[in-house]
């Protein structure tokens, strides 16, 4: 660290068994699901796609994806939560998480990204725009006991690197 | 060595020493039973045949044939000396000791034997007979530096310091001028420190500068070099000069305090209770404010200055110290800043400030005064601290309400949970703090720390099962805690050994408590290495060093806990005995025979089953030594739960034992005398009763304890029948002679004293409740104004510098303790439960009193997401998509949402 600047670094890490309970302790914090055993499972599964954001130090985000397979043998993303602790927003915190997986779509060749938002968050929507998301469906219905009950698709298609070979 | 052989025997018996000594004992065995088949008396074969089996774990056997092989040579020293390896190799040094003696009898220029001795004599601290040792080794191999420093060492340890210095200059005498060569330069520079720290400690100082001067070139070690000068020149008067090279070694080192601290006291500027005139607090100032522009990246400058300045000026020192710790995240703020709580006013000016900086973050984003932002941790940093200071301060509430915000606004930083734990165990709930303990582990199942406090945390609630397995998770292979024991992981066993004493499982205790005394035992046998080691390596200062502390390690911390569970064990066990097998035989015969009979088999099978395990590991040890060819591992432990330990014929005797080593090591500890009291008044020894009184006394007369032994004691020798053999006779007299001694007791009768005691400490609750304990002591149908005594003390606010506190006086302890008293000496049952519920106010978070925010009430409030996390998610189906992404800002919205 430089004296006196105030730039502060984020870095990632994975997600491992040892430290499974961050990203629990994040989800506690930043959704009022409770997800069961399978998201985890999905999450450390995923490998390099699931990342904890670190902030000084400090545990403050993360991101939880899940490798799908298509029919015909190829594989999506499907990104199941995105997070920043409240207080750590507005820093590059999500942007880093969302576009290291973006990236690592790249280097695998992985074409589609994709997710569920709540067709009145406005905020999520444009964020994930900004990144060249589209919304692609509508699913009515989606959630139950909140208004609106409807959710978008909302997926980003990567461009491959045509050049190689 | 073997003379008495014919050639090809004795040629033999020269293979069985070489294999002795290369460790191949099959071979050597062999060559022993080829001799011992033609000459099957010869005495030096059997010695060594006995020690070669000794080698290979078949002690019995080797005892016998060292033994047999003595018996029919006892002129030779070899069947001595054999037999002292032996005795040596059981640790049973004054044994081996006089083996030595009678080898040497016979052989006395023996170097290897005189070597031996020599250690041996070190070890025991034998001192007068090391330094005969040692002399004659050098007489006899003067051209072995060895010897000579040998000889030096002996006679420093012998407290014949400047002998020493005469031996090593000698020594030097008889080096050539080039000496040393290179590959030896730092034995020989280390061996000059040696030579003038030796005539600093005879009080040479002069001659020891001059010495070290003169040497310089020669010593390669030039950080040691500049400290002892410094040393020297600081005993010497010759401030001006010492200012310069503490200086000196400070640019080499800035942030060693001890540099700071002798700096200041050539300058004239160090009290050692840090209590210092406004001049001199001036000129410290400028002394630091000078040395931090040299020194800018110290901390150390930036910290010294908190402990000497006050007031205003401590204000503004310690709010330019705090931010950037604070901006950066350091968690051991508080730790570096918790002396200054002892200072008087700095607690408040710290609370103050720390407050300021909190509202002013919570307000504008940054501090006061400054227009930068802090990032978003500082406000957690700030809470983090605030909490462990309210946790210092006493009011457990406010800390909680502190770290519970901190929890709130960054939920992922393991401190926080840790430093709650850490309120809750002092606010009296070791059970939530054992929760909150795990919980933290639970964020880093790789790390030890969280892992060892979790398993204390857990042992102060009592937890041990749980403990245990915790403990594991960081032991290899999962070997049990076997491993913990090897590890001489201490503070382990005491905390296990204490938890099980407050359960009154009075074995494992002491199998605990006794584990943590073998590991002082072992600490004292592993130096046993070094005095061969260190005085070829030429490391003598740290030599010296290590042997002192050995001669104080008894006086230590963890031996001087385990010393007094370990007594405490014995007074319970002596007080209440436990069951012997005849009285289980008659309560199991109280019982149906149906039931009897289950309960027979349930024991004869649960005794099948610990055999067969016993077996199992005796077989995996045999295996293990078969495939190794090493020794086994270690012998299986017959009582694993201490049992056989508690079936002591008298526990008193064993008590003793250990009271004998805190006597010797922690006289200053006023416990020591306690336990002395209580063991000997058990065992009716008046004087040494009176012994431990009258140290008690010196120690702390005003202590709570002191005078309950005090009065018990001259109760209870007044209450006794007049003496009638001339032994108790004497000790009448003695006691005539002492009492007037007391000056608490001088023309006063027990109850006067007991009176003027609580004239004395009226506004004290400790010692009302001695002086109601001794009342009821005296005159038990005064039991009714003890228990008021008790009663109407008041639980005033603490005072500080004059101001009245928000902290009641009263600590938690004391109150546990006073209830106890009620319910136990005093018997009152009402009583006591008028205590438990008036402390139950004064301490809503305890366990004990069963607070109404103690965890023994509430059951979750204080861990509500370790709860959650342990009840799964039956409802959640695998296959439907949960999601809740791209809330990267606002959350309201999902609030409500439930997933089926």
């Amino acid at each position: 660290m430089g004296a006196g600047g105030r730039e502060v670094s984020i870095s990632l890490d994975g997600v491992r068994d040892k430290n499974l309970m961050q990203l629990k302790k994040l989800n506690t914090a930043l959704f009022p699901v409770r997800y069961n055993d399978k998201y985890y499972a999905d999450a450390l599964a995923s490998g390099e796609f699931t990342k904890l954001a670190y902030y000084c130090d400090i545990c403050v985000g993360s991101i939880a994806c899940r490798l799908e397979k298509k029919e015909g043998g190829a594989v999506r993303v499907y990104i199941m939560t995105l997070g920043v602790l409240a207080p750590y927003r507005g820093l590059g915190v999500g942007t880093k998480l969302l576009n290291h997986v973006l990236d690592l779509c790249m280097k695998q060749n992985i074409g589609e990204v994709y997710l569920h938002v709540q067709t009145n968050n406005e905020e999520a929507i444009k964020f994930y725009k900004k990144f060249g998301f589209e919304i692609t469906e509508t699913i009515h219905n989606y959630y139950t006991n909140i208004t609106p009950p409807d959710c978008y698709v909302v997926t980003k298609f990567v461009a491959q690197p045509q050049t190689k070979k | 060595m073997g003379a008495s052989l014919p050639p090809k025997e004795a040629n033999l018996f020269k293979l069985i020493v070489k294999s002795y000594e290369t460790k191949q004992y099959k071979k050597g065995l062999k060559a022993a039973d080829a001799i011992l088949k033609k000459f099957p008396d010869h005495g030096e074969t059997l010695s060594m045949k006995g020690l070669t089996l000794n080698c290979m774990d078949r002690k019995a056997e080797a005892y016998e044939l060292v033994r047999l092989g003595l018996k029919n040579d006892l002129k030779s020293h070899v069947c001595w000396h054999v037999y002292g390896l032996l005795y040596r190799s059981d640790r049973e040094y004054r044994e081996a000791i006089k083996c030595y003696r009678n080898a040497l009898k016979i052989d006395p220029d023996n170097i290897e034997i005189l070597r031996d001795l020599s250690l041996l004599q070190a070890q025991m601290r034998d001192l007068a007979g090391f330094v005969e040792t040692r002399q004659q080794l050098l007489t006899l191999k003067p051209n072995h530096r060895m010897n000579w420093i040998g000889f030096a060492v002996a006679q420093h340890l012998n407290s014949n310091g400047s002998k020493a210095v005469d031996i090593l200059e000698a020594y030097e005498g008889t080096l050539e001028d080039d000496y040393p060569p290179d590959n030896e330069r730092c034995e020989h520079g280390e061996m000059l420190l040696y030579k003038i720290s030796l005539l600093e400690e005879c009080g040479m100082i002069e001659r020891a500068v001059e010495e070290l001067r003169k040497k310089e070139p020669r010593i390669v070690d030039k950080l040691a070099y500049k400290e002892q000068e410094v040393s020297l020149l600081e005993k010497l008067g010759r401030f001006d000069e010492g200012e310069e090279l503490y200086k000196k070694l400070l640019s080499m080192n800035p942030d060693n305090y001890r540099y700071y601290e002798g700096l200041q006291r050539c300058m004239g500027l160090y009290s050692a209770n840090g209590q210092y005139s406004p001049d001199e607090i001036d000129r410290l100032e400028a002394l630091y404010i000078s040395l931090s522009k040299q020194y800018s990246r110290s901390s150390a400058v930036k910290r010294i200055p908190l402990d000497f300045l006050s007031a205003e000026k401590f204000r503004l020192a310690a709010d330019t110290y705090i931010r950037p710790f604070l901006t950066k995240g350091v968690p051991s703020l508080f730790s570096d800043l918790s002396p200054l709580y002892d200072h008087s006013g700095k607690a408040d000016i710290l609370e103050q400030l720390v407050l300021e900086l909190e509202h002013s973050i919570k307000t504008t984003g940054g501090y006061p005064g400054r227009v930068d932002k802090e990032p978003p941790s500082t406000l957690m940093w700030t809470l983090f601290y605030l909490a462990q200071h309210y946790d210092r301060r006493g009011q457990y509430d406010v800390a909680l309400r502190k770290i519970d915000e901190a929890i709130e606004h960054t939920p992922t930083v393991i401190d926080l949970y840790s430093v709650k734990s850490r309120i809750l165990k002092h606010a009296g709930d070791p059970v939530a703090a054992a929760a909150l303990a795990d919980e933290a582990r639970c964020m880093d199942l790789a790390d030890r720390y969280v892992n060892s406090e979790c398993v204390k945390r857990m042992l102060q609630a009592d937890q041990v099962a749980l403990a245990e397995k915790t403990a594991v998770l960081f032991t290899k292979d999962g070997e049990q805690h076997n491993n913990l024991h090897d590890m001489q992981c201490m503070w382990y066993e005491l905390a296990s050994g204490e938890s099980y004493l407050r359960q009154g499982d009075l074995g494992r205790a002491l199998k605990k408590f006794l584990a943590v005394e073998k590991h002082y035992a072992d600490i004292t046998e592993d130096q046993f290495d070094f005095h061969s080691y260190c005085l070829r390596k030429m490391t003598l200062r740290t030599y010296v060093e290590m042997l002192k502390f050995q001669d104080r390690l008894h006086s230590y911390s963890y031996f001087r806990k385990a010393a007094a569970g370990a007594i405490k064990c014995y007074l319970k066990l002596y007080d209440s005995p436990s069951k012997s097998s005849a009285e289980e035989d008659e309560e199991m015969s109280k019982l149906p025979p149906s039931q009897k009979k289950k309960l027979r088999q349930k024991q004869r099978k649960a005794e099948a089953r610990a055999k067969k395990e016993a077996e199992v590991k005796e077989e995996a040890n045999a295996s293990a030594v078969s495939r190794s060819g090493k020794r086994p591992i270690k012998p299986v432990d017959l009582d694993p739960h201490g049992e056989k330990l508690v079936q002591v014929e008298d526990p008193l005797a064993e008590a003793t034992k250990y009271l004998k080593l805190l006597q010797k090591h922690s006289s200053d500890s006023l416990e020591t005398h306690l336990l002395s009291f209580e063991v000997n008044m058990r065992k009716q020894k008046i004087l040494l009763a009176l012994q431990a009184v009258k140290h008690m006394v010196r120690l702390d007369a005003d202590n709570p304890d002191t005078h309950r032994c005090l009065i018990k004691f001259f109760h209870k020798v007044g209450s006794m029948l007049a003496p009638v053999t001339d032994a108790e006779k004497l000790i009448w007299g003695v006691l005539e002679a002492e009492r007037p001694t007391f000056s608490q007791l001088q023309g006063k009768s027990l109850i006067e004293a007991n009176t003027l005691f609580l004239e004395k400490h009226r506004d004290s609750l400790t010692h009302r409740a001695a002086v109601a304990e001794m009342i009821f002591v005296m005159e038990p149908n005064k039991k009714k104004e003890a228990i008021n005594l008790i009663e109407e003390s008041s639980n005033d606010l603490v005072s500080s510098d004059g101001a009245l506190g928000p902290v009641k006086k009263w600590r938690l302890k004391d109150c546990v303790a006073v209830h106890k008293l009620l319910g136990t000496i005093l018997a009152d049952h009402d009583a006591a439960l008028r205590w438990k519920v008036r402390c139950a106010e004064y301490f809503p978070f305890s366990v004990y009193f069963e607070g109404s925010g103690s965890s023994a009430v509430t059951n979750s409030s204080y861990h509500p997401m370790h709860k959650l996390h342990e009840n799964g998610s039956p409802n959640n189906e695998s296959s439907l998509p949960l999601s809740s992404n791209g809330n990267v800002e606002k959350l309201e919205a999902l609030k409500d949402l439930v997933i089926q």
